[in-house]
């Protein structure tokens, strides 16, 4: 079985360098986008196994790149974890309604992020 | 407004005197026909009398004449004296029939010497020469002045009448005129009172009307009163305090705004740098860079503790910032105690291992799923714990949950300093901690538990503390199982 492809939508770099480190040692596969532009493009063109999706994104907001993707066909079903603010709660819940299956707040442990990623989506 | 009261007052002092007056106008009108009437009346009866005079006179000089003696002819004399007296009388009371009264005298005199004639005639013994006398002279002179009285008596009679029509005529005229003045006095102070009073009540009401406007936060509107007194300077006051307000209002809204919108790029802005210390941090504990020697272990711990630490401080104070700014949600969800109590415990455990302190925590058995703001309820047990683990210098702290009935009871023990009785109050209040003393040896903001009040008021439950000094303390607060709806803080 192929390895397990991981989209993760984050303006900042150092952030994307935690999870490239952290699934260095996985069978993941890692794919990044700095913007929610760039999200959407890549996940159309790669469908990808599971979406990490930050909310305060530059030109597209998180929760619109997600309704996006949600009236995609190819990308309808595909999970998606919502990284939110813990200030703002009500970030959770619009998080969920604009169709995430997860969400966690940031600052998140990476060890975390992991059991989440592998309950979404068992490694390969 | 004083002078439009005095006014009112005034008019209706004023139209009372005018009623009083007009009564003692009529009052007086029929005391004086009355004492004309009693004058009337005694006029009448000294007439009566005279006329009573001559006849008796007569009848005594005729029974002179017919019994001729002393005793009788002496009682003829006495009869002329009480005639002169009648006369007198009649002249005091009745000064204004000149004229009659002239003609009564005359006849009076002539009458006196007629009868004296008379009487010296019986007395010489010419009875006969006397009868004479009397029938020729005496007779008609009677006649007449029985004439003239009885003509006195109906002119008096009729004055009487006159006199009574009258004042029974003058009556009915005062009557009506008293009776129209106080009908008058009446209607007019009723008019000033409902003029006065409503210039007063109306525009009241308006301003009252528009204060609850204001008082709801409705400052679009300005109340319109055309009065020039006080109330209309009132008014002009209450129209600027709304202007002044409503401006202010404004201001404070765009401003609330911005510190909202400030506050949440603040938050994103701090979390973002937080994360990749802190996840970074846990990468390189957890051995992704390569094994760890242990004595670099424990700084890399310390560095997790000291920023778990900035982080809630962090989120305290930008919940508080919200509080204030009433703009504090609870986003409800289904969660599990346990998951809770664990992550919390999890998150501490390593700060507890530090210091050398049990953190143990013991969850009920078969929670069912709760339903309430499972982010807000961590961070109050985050606050208690990071208290408690703060305040203890050895011993354990345990993070207990049961249900007991509708409610979650969570409850977070510890065997620290404690709390001084008379501090127990305060503890919960912002900014507070137990003594000034302990915030030196301690530290701390003294936020994390009027936080952590509001957001279990919030989910409609309370929360208390239990203490004995130098023994430890337990913090306990109850949330409803199941959160129905999100209360404003």
């Amino acid at each position: 079985m192929s390895a397990k492809t991981i989209l993760y939508v984050e303006d900042n770099e150092l952030n994307r360098k935690i999870v490239r480190d952290l699934l260095r040692r996985t069978s993941y596969r890692l794919l990044e986008a700095p913007d929610g532009e760039a999200g959407i493009a890549i996940a159309r063109e790669h469908h990808p196994d599971l979406i990490l999706m930050d909310i305060q994104l530059p030109k597209i907001s998180g929760i619109d790149a997600m309704r996006a993707l949600r009236e995609a066909p190819a990308t309808a079903d595909t999970p998606i974890i919502a990284i939110t603010s813990f200030a703002l709660s009500e970030d959770h819940q619009k998080a969920m309604d604009a169709g995430a299956s997860a969400y966690l707040a940031k600052p998140y442990s990476p060890r975390e992020l992991l059991s989440m990623i592998r309950e979404l989506v068992p490694e390969g | 407004m004083y002078a439009k009261l005095l006014v009112a007052f005034l008019i209706i002092v004023l139209l009372l005197i005018i009623v009083g007056a007009a009564g003692l106008q009529v009052l007086s009108g029929v005391n004086r026909r009355g004492n004309e009437l009693v004058k009337l009346q005694h006029k009448i009866a000294a007439y009566r009398q005279l006329q009573h005079d001559t006849t008796s006179q007569l009848y005594a000089v005729s029974s002179a004449l017919v019994v001729p003696e002393e005793r009788t002819l002496e009682a003829t004399l006495r009869q002329l004296n009480q005639f002169g007296y009648d006369l007198d009388r009649l002249e005091f009371v009745a000064r204004d029939e000149v004229e009659l009264l002239g003609q009564v005298r005359d006849d009076y005199e002539k009458f006196i010497g007629v009868v004296t004639h008379v009487v010296k005639l019986i007395r010489g013994g010419k009875v006969t020469e006397g009868r004479e006398l009397q029938l020729t002279q005496a007779g008609p002179l009677a006649d007449r002045l029985e004439r003239v009285t009885n003509q006195l008596v109906n002119r008096a009679e009729a004055d009487m009448v006159a006199s009574i029509e009258v004042g029974e005529g003058a009556y009915r005229t005062s009557r009506w005129i008293v009776i129209g003045f106080a009908v008058a006095s009446i209607g007019l102070a009723l008019l000033l009172g409902y003029v006065i009073s409503w210039s007063l009540i109306d525009p009241v009401q308006r301003m009252d009307a528009r204060l609850r406007e204001i008082a709801a936060g409705d400052f679009s509107r300005r109340v319109a009163v055309v009065n020039r007194d006080e109330l209309g300077a009132l008014a002009a006051n209450l129209n600027r305090m709304n202007d002044e307000l409503g401006r202010v209002y404004r201001e404070l809204q765009a401003a609330s705004r911005l510190k909202s919108e400030f506050l949440a790029n603040v938050s994103h802005e701090l979390r973002t740098p937080m994360n990749a210390i802190l996840g970074f941090n846990e990468l390189i504990i957890d051995g992704i860079y390569g094994e760890v020697p242990p004595e670099v272990k424990v700084p890399l711990v310390d560095i997790h503790n000291s920023g778990q630490h900035l982080l809630r401080l962090i989120n305290n104070v930008l919940d508080l910032s919200k509080i204030e700014a009433g703009r504090m949600e609870l986003a409800l969800e289904n969660y599990l105690v346990r998951d809770t109590v664990e992550r919390v415990r999890a998150s501490l455990s390593s700060l507890a291992a530090q210091k050398g302190i049990d953190l143990v925590s013991a969850v009920g058995a078969d929670l069912p799923v709760a339903m309430g703001d499972a982010g807000r309820i961590t961070q109050c047990l985050m606050n208690l714990v990071g208290n408690a683990l703060k305040f203890t210098r050895e011993g354990r702290v345990e993070i207990a949950a049961d249900l007991r009935g509708d409610a979650l009871h969570y409850r977070v023990t510890d065997t620290g300093i404690g709390i001084a009785e008379d501090q127990l109050e305060t503890v919960f209040g912002a900014f507070r901690q137990g003594d000034a003393t302990i915030t030196r040896e301690f530290g701390g903001t003294g936020l994390g538990l009027s936080i952590t009040k509001k957001f279990v008021e919030m989910h409609g439950g309370r929360i208390w503390v239990e203490s004995e000094l130098g023994k430890g303390s337990t913090f306990s607060f109850t949330i409803p199982l199941r959160v129905e709806l999100a209360k404003p803080a």
